[in-house]
Formats: structure tokens, sequence, C-alpha cells
């Protein structure tokens, strides 16, 4: 057959039959990606490549070297996942670099690290000042992973002692006009329902690019029109200040009532409302 | 405006707030929301509760205001 023909039916060939090898290694951890795996990546390129050139003319022989530099690093993956011992003679370990604040140059030597180097690395990881580091350490891919001194954490919610109240991940249910059923299921919900509150917001489900649900059942649109401005959904908001005004009301009737046991009524009325008010905040506003 | 449509309004407000946290209750799944939502909508009950009492008093001392 001519030699084009010839190209093209290995390149086609190759191409599926290496999607289908990747796929068979499968997702490796990127921190326990070592030099060698990078090595290996590039072989099965480059027989790839030469294969389907035709540069190998020798089509069984080629297929063989891919097989072997793709199933061996597979094979080795699964005894390392299995053995400790095949893990540190393969992947080898983490080398600490800093400890306690304090850099320890023999580490540094030991991974042939330059003093430049550690600081570049540590900038990837936006620190500036080494003396923020409380622990460093240098994963088998190369990279490093810093531990930040208590005090030069970013702060949050926690630290700062405010009271944020808990919240589930948010689940979409729309993408690109299309329903997810499954997210719908995971929150409990149906079509049904979220044709209701799309109803609700006056939008048809035709013209919704993304939809998402928090945990609460609150549901935030993006149109495929860009023009048409949806407002933020603000049921939390407005329930927290009707609570808000419901309490002041009560306070307004116990103010204005002559009957003895009416104002007590509104007054302890008002007390569970303020009540409410407060414990609901970290919910509803925050 | 009398006093007893200005408590029926708040009223109303009283229990679509209530309604609003009882359906967060229901579709939440995250525990202590969750409980936080139905014990809310609980006390907010007993406020609705009072409130009907004295909205049932006043329509008593006021029969001409009776009703929505």
């Amino acid at each position: 057959m001519p030699e084009w023909f010839n190209i093209l039916l290995r390149s086609a060939g190759l191409f599926f039959l290496t999607l289908l090898l990747v796929r068979i290694m499968g997702k490796k951890q990127s921190t326990r990606l070592t030099f060698f795996d990078l090595v290996s990546v590039i072989v099965i390129g480059v027989t790839t490549a030469a294969i389907s050139l035709n540069i190998v003319k020798n089509l069984a022989g080629g297929i063989i070297a891919l097989a072997v530099w793709t199933l061996f690093p597979a094979a080795i993956y699964l005894l390392a996942i299995k053995y400790k011992s095949v893990r540190d003679i393969v992947q080898g370990k983490e080398t600490v670099l800093i400890n306690h604040g304090k850099i320890l140059e023999d580490k540094l030597l030991e991974a042939r690290m330059t003093p430049e180097d550690l600081l570049g690395q540590l900038r990837k990881k936006n620190v500036f000042a080494f003396a923020d580091v409380e622990f460093a350490v240098l994963e088998p891919s190369g990279e490093v992973s810093v531990f930040l001194k208590k005090d030069r954490q970013p702060a949050t919610a926690k630290t700062l002692n405010i009271n944020v109240g808990s919240e589930s991940v948010p689940q979409t249910v729309m993408l690109d006009g299309i329903v997810m059923d499954e997210p719908l299921a995971a929150m409990g919900l149906n079509r049904q329902w979220l044709h209701t509150e799309l109803e609700k917001a006056g939008v048809a489900p035709e013209n919704v690019f993304i939809a998402q649900v928090d945990s609460a059942g609150q549901l935030y649109l993006d149109l495929f029109d860009d023009a048409i401005q949806t407002p933020r959904p603000k049921t939390k908001e407005l329930v927290w200040a009707t609570l808000k005004k419901c309490q002041a009301d009560c306070e307004l009737y116990a103010l204005g009532t002559n009957r003895p046991e009416a104002k007590k009524m509104y007054q302890r009325s008002s007390g569970i409302l303020s009540e409410v008010v407060k414990e609901t905040e970290p919910l509803l506003t925050k | 405006m009398t006093v007893g449509t200005q408590v029926k309004q708040t009223l109303s407000s009283l229990k679509s707030a209530r309604w609003t946290l009882q359906n967060f209750a229901s579709i939440e799944e995250n525990r202590e929301a969750k409980d936080i939502f139905s014990r809310n909508a609980q006390l907010i009950s007993d406020v609705i509760q009072d409130l009907e009492n004295r909205v049932g008093q006043l329509e008593f001392e006021e029969p001409q205001y009776k009703g929505f």
C-alpha cells in the first residue's frame, strides 16, 4: 500500500492505542511524580511518534517497546502501592528542609539545592520572607511544601472568633442548558422543584447557562444572554429582615398596650424573636 | 389602621418567615444548620401562637374588625 496510507493507518491506530494505554496507567498523584516518570512519558511520546512516521519500520517491535514503557511503570506503581519498601526505592522520600524556622543546610546539600533554589521555591508559594516559615519539606516531585508560622497564616473565621454558621457544598444543577439530575437527587430535589424555582425567577430553562443550588436551596443563575441582569436571590436576607421587623413590632405593641398581660406577652415575644434573630444571623447573613 | 390590623400584619410576616425557615430546614443536609433552622422555626411557632391568641382577644373587644 502507498506510503502515506501506511502512515495514516499507523498514526490513527497508535493514537487510540496510546489513549487506551494512558487510561490504563491511570491518574498519578503529582506529588509523587518523579523525574523517572517524566522520562518514561517522554519515551512513550517519542516511540509513538517514531512508529507513526514509519521511522521504525518494524511495527510489531515498535508496539512491543510501547507496551513495555507503559505497562512496566504501571506495574511498578501497583507494587509501590502495596509495599512501602518499593515506594522508598522507586519514589524516594520527602526531605525536611526547614524545621522550627531553622534552615537545615546539610539537607539542602543532600537535596542538591542552592539557597537561591530554596528561596525561589518559597516564592512560588507566595512566601517572600523565609523567617515566616515554620516548616518546609521537599517532595519527591521537586516541589516544596510550606507550613507558615501561626501568626503569619491568613486569618480564618475561627482565629477572628467570628461565628459564620456551617454550610455544605453547593451543587451544580444545570450546565450548558442541560439539567443534571444526579446533583438534584443528591440534594433531595427534583426537576419539578427546579422548574418551579425558574418560574419564580421568571426565567425559561432554555435561557440558563449555569445554575447552582446552595445547601439551603437557594438557586443562583447565569443566563446565556449576558445583557439580561438576573437579580441575586435575597431570600435569606429578606427572612432575616422580616424577623427583625417583627421583633421591633412586638416591642412597639408592648409600649402601645395598656393591658399588663398583653404587655408581658409582647415583651416575651420580642425577647424570643431577638434570640431567633441572633441565632440565625450567621446562617442567613454571612 | 387599628392595632388589630397591625398585629395581623405582623402575624402574616411571621408565618411567612417560619415557612421559609422550615423550607431551608428541609432542604439543608448539613446537620448543624438544619437543627438551627428547625429549632428557630419552632420558636417562631410559639410566638405565632401567642400573637394569634392576642388577635382573638382584640377581635372579641372590637367585633366590627373581625376577620381579614
